[in-house]
């Protein structure tokens, strides 16, 4: 049986910097930072991180009222993301066999803000009587998935991976295995994810958050820097396209590039720590799969959220593989850590640096902390030809994940 | 409480939990095919006017022959006036 070939022809996005890509991009390529000192946060006993990359939600009242009522905020920006990435893509669903289009969207988790209303209207008397009628369905952990596939009426699969930071990573992965096995035409995928003192929280007792930049939050997260101290909380949805090619063809469709490899390990040894060496056999069997040499990637999108230990470890991977031939860089300094949204939004915006053969640097990283020297790090903008792009993420649990896209 | 407090009460819910305009919510207006609720909604609908009257109805037979919102304000109109589930 010879696979078919997976093709991304549209792309949506719900940043920190706004609803679209466009408004990501301009975040971007101005050098700005979304990072905002988080009001209220304050009263979070222990919270030591006051730090976030919140969404200014808009325009949630488009989505019809039966249809919101089960939404928490991430499946709203994912919906947003989805309604955004099919009108680039130049899908009319009402066209569509709709058996045939599916949605894979990952998160850490089902809504924080609904879990935590949840629990806050029903522990304080173990009362249940005052819970509604769709909270269940803001918390599911398969929320976003199920309520854009609502929303959109699609009929087709709906898959939703929970791999915490990796989770829309393993989104597209597993939706290009789908795409190549032709059990479906086109697929939603990505994740989505919230801000909430709760998340920021689960990390700060860990040590893994930003603490020494409340007063100047634009500094911090500060990736593969000497001065870096760990992650900032974001949120958001990014949403992309994925078609089988010969139908993307056929519709002369805009292709933005082919998932051309993939690949997915586990360290094996520790849940909240990642290692260089699983690391680098995720790279590696990425770029097998896709048939590419270390030399044929331009550009390398690093997962790198500013903590101290993880940044270490991809770095040295990345230099163990390619060395300081391949520009690296990490976006999580203008949008923050956007947990399962981030490897969708972040290929999003890597996918339209191939589009305008630019790479934008790592926002806040001035100097290269030496446990992370050895790769090329991207201090200032590049314009060259980017054919071919390396995605990673990481996640807790020992989740590894790599991605490869190359223009047509 | 009156019938028009009732009323008015009752009105806030459905524009509120519901988003309805005032000028659709008329005493005769069908819940389910005027007003768009569904099963879903019955639900929130039950701990709204809970949560609005103070008043425990999720058992009550008798929310099962609600139709019409004027239906809505007898039943709770009953019950805040003793005729029925008392308060909570």
């Amino acid at each position: 049986m010879s696979l078919k070939r997976a093709v991304i022809t549209g792309l949506g996005v719900v940043s920190p910097f706004g609803n679209g890509v466009a408004a990501l991009m301009a975040g971007i390529e101005q050098g700005r930072s979304a990072v905002r000192h988080m009001a209220g946060w304050e009263e979070y006993i222990g919270l030591q991180s006051l730090v976030g990359a919140p969404v200014d939600m808009q325009d949630e009242k488009r989505i019809p009222r039966q249809k919101r009522r089960s939404m928490g905020r991430m499946s709203i920006f994912a919906a947003q993301a989805a309604d955004e990435a099919l009108a680039d893509a130049g899908i009319t669903l009402a066209d569509e066999d709709l058996w045939r289009v599916g949605c894979v969207v990952g998160s850490t988790m089902g809504s924080a803000k609904s879990i935590n209303d949840a629990f806050e209207i029903m522990l304080p008397n173990k009362d249940l009587s005052h819970l509604n009628s769709t909270m269940f369905f803001q918390c599911m952990s398969h929320t976003a998935a199920v309520n854009m596939a609502q929303y959109l009426g699609l009929n087709g699969m709906i898959v939703a991976p929970a791999a915490a930071c990796a989770s829309s990573l393993h989104a597209i992965g597993t939706a290009y295995d789908l795409i190549r096995l032709g059990r479906q035409d086109v697929l939603l995928c990505g994740g989505a994810e919230e801000l909430h003192p709760t998340v920021t929280g689960s990390f700060d007792i860990l040590f893994a958050t930003s603490t020494k930049y409340n007063d100047t939050p634009w500094k911090t997260p500060r990736p593969f820097d000497k001065d870096r101290d760990g992650l900032v909380c974001g949120e958001g949805s990014g949403i992309l396209v994925l078609e089988e090619y010969e139908r993307a063809v056929a519709r002369n469709a805009r292709i933005y590039a082919e998932v051309v490899g993939y690949s997915s390990t586990a360290n094996g040894f520790h849940v909240s720590q990642s290692n260089r060496e699983s690391i680098g056999v995720c790279m590696r069997q990425a770029l097998g799969d896709a048939g590419l040499e270390t030399q044929e990637i331009d550009y390398i999108n690093a997962h790198a959220t500013a903590t101290l230990q993880g940044d270490q470890e991809e770095a040295e991977a990345i230099r163990d593989i390619f060395g300081a031939s391949v520009p690296v860089s990490s976006l999580k300094g203008y949008i923050g850590h956007t947990l399962g949204a981030s490897g969708a939004i972040e290929l999003g915006a890597t996918l339209k640096m191939m589009e305008q053969d630019v790479i934008y640097p790592t926002l806040n990283l001035e100097t290269v902390s030496p446990d992370c020297d050895g790769v090329y790090h991207v201090l200032q903008q590049i314009n060259r030809p980017v054919k071919a792009v390396m995605k990673s993420g990481f996640a807790f649990g020992g989740i590894n994940a790599a991605l490869i896209c190359k223009k047509l | 409480m009156t019938e028009q407090e009732i009323i008015d009460k009752t009105n806030q819910v459905f524009e509120e939990s519901f988003e309805i305009e005032r000028k659709r919510l008329v005493p005769d207006a069908q819940i389910f095919s005027d007003l768009g609720l569904d099963s879903l909604d019955i639900v929130d609908l039950i701990v709204a006017l809970q949560n609005s009257f103070g008043v425990k109805i999720r058992n009550e037979e008798k929310v099962r022959e609600i139709r019409t919102l004027q239906d809505i304000y007898h039943f709770i109109y009953a019950i805040k006036n003793g005729e029925g589930t008392s308060d909570t």
